[in-house]
């Protein structure tokens, strides 16, 4: 097996998956930004170098796909909770099908045995 | 809401934590007030939740694998940073925000154009050999012995050309030593990459 081609198919597959994937995990509920990294761990045993995620959040929000809203805590540390907009949800419903479309597409290429 | 300093009963802990702090700020000093502290306060309750989240890890240890998977500021912010940078140049008119703002887009693609230009001239010298063979005119010329052109000029009375049909496997030669030189440079910047 070539190794170094698949950690780096892996790495683009990722790379390319990785805003999905957040829309997902902040469409069941408002998260902060440290609580979406462990949400996109435990759920998809991606490791993401963790401060990548802000200029990601960043870019969704000017796109209009999502917002947010610091929340004060007793600890005196707030938290910034990214929400999901009208606009993303849209654009998610479209994402959701095409990933779905792909889904049966990939399954059916790639059943034959090698 | 502003930003709130974390307080560590360690000192070392404390003194790391200030540290890091202060690479953030200096990685952020040429945005918007506002911009930065929103991004300073961002990183921050990330720092502290991830410490919260190791629950009785020694406070220094848990910073230390804080900061270790959040990453260098300098890097993880770039992008951030020259994104912000854009949005204040096109709102300032400023032209050192501007000039900064591109510098910082620019980088990520500059040996990108790097390679065009390289790949270019790569294409122009077999472009040669095939307009040498359409037109006998092409060619290397001089005038006093000092170099004119490459290629083709309109009137040839007052030049040399000192090639003639060495033209063709010089040309060839200097793509060939092009291409390598291309190829070798690519291979560098892969595992300059690698290591970053």
């Amino acid at each position: 097996m070539k190794e170094e081609f698949v950690t780096k198919w892996k790495s683009q597959v990722k790379k390319g998956t990785l805003s999905f994937i957040v829309l997902n995990a902040i469409s069941a509920k408002e998260l902060y930004g440290y609580e979406l990294i462990e949400i996109i761990k435990s759920a998809t045993a991606i490791e993401i170098a963790e401060g990548t995620l802000y200029p990601l959040m960043n870019r969704l929000t000017k796109e209009g796909l999502t917002t947010s809203k610091w929340v004060e805590q007793e600890s005196g540390i707030p938290r910034k909770y990214y929400i999901l907009t009208s606009e993303g949800k849209m654009t998610l419903r479209a994402m959701r099908k095409y990933w779905y479309e792909l889904e049966t597409s990939i399954k059916s290429i790639t059943k034959n045995e090698i | 809401m502003k930003f709130k300093e974390i307080v560590f009963t360690d000192a070392e802990a404390q003194r790391v934590y200030a540290s890091y702090i202060k690479r953030i700020r200096h990685v952020l000093k040429n945005l918007l007030p506002a911009d930065s502290e929103e991004i300073l306060m961002e990183f921050n309750s990330h720092i502290y939740e991830s410490i919260e989240s190791r629950g009785d890890a020694s406070e220094l240890k848990s910073l230390l694998d804080a900061t270790d998977k959040l990453g260098d500021p300098e890097l993880v912010l770039k992008p951030l940073v020259a994104d912000k940078m854009l949005d204040k140049a096109t709102r300032s008119f400023n032209p050192l925000d501007v000039l900064k703002a591109l510098m910082l887009n620019i980088t990520n693609g500059i040996s990108y154009i790097i390679f065009a230009i390289l790949y270019l001239f790569l294409g122009a010298f077999i472009f040669m050999i095939l307009a040498k063979l359409a037109n006998e005119e092409v060619g290397l010329y001089f005038k006093n012995d000092q170099f004119v052109a490459l290629g083709f000029v309109k009137n040839t009375s007052n030049y040399q050309e000192v090639l003639g049909y060495w033209f063709i496997p010089l040309m060839l030669l200097a793509a060939f030593l092009f291409y390598i030189a291309i190829t070798l440079l690519l291979r560098l910047k892969k595992s300059f990459l690698k290591r970053n």
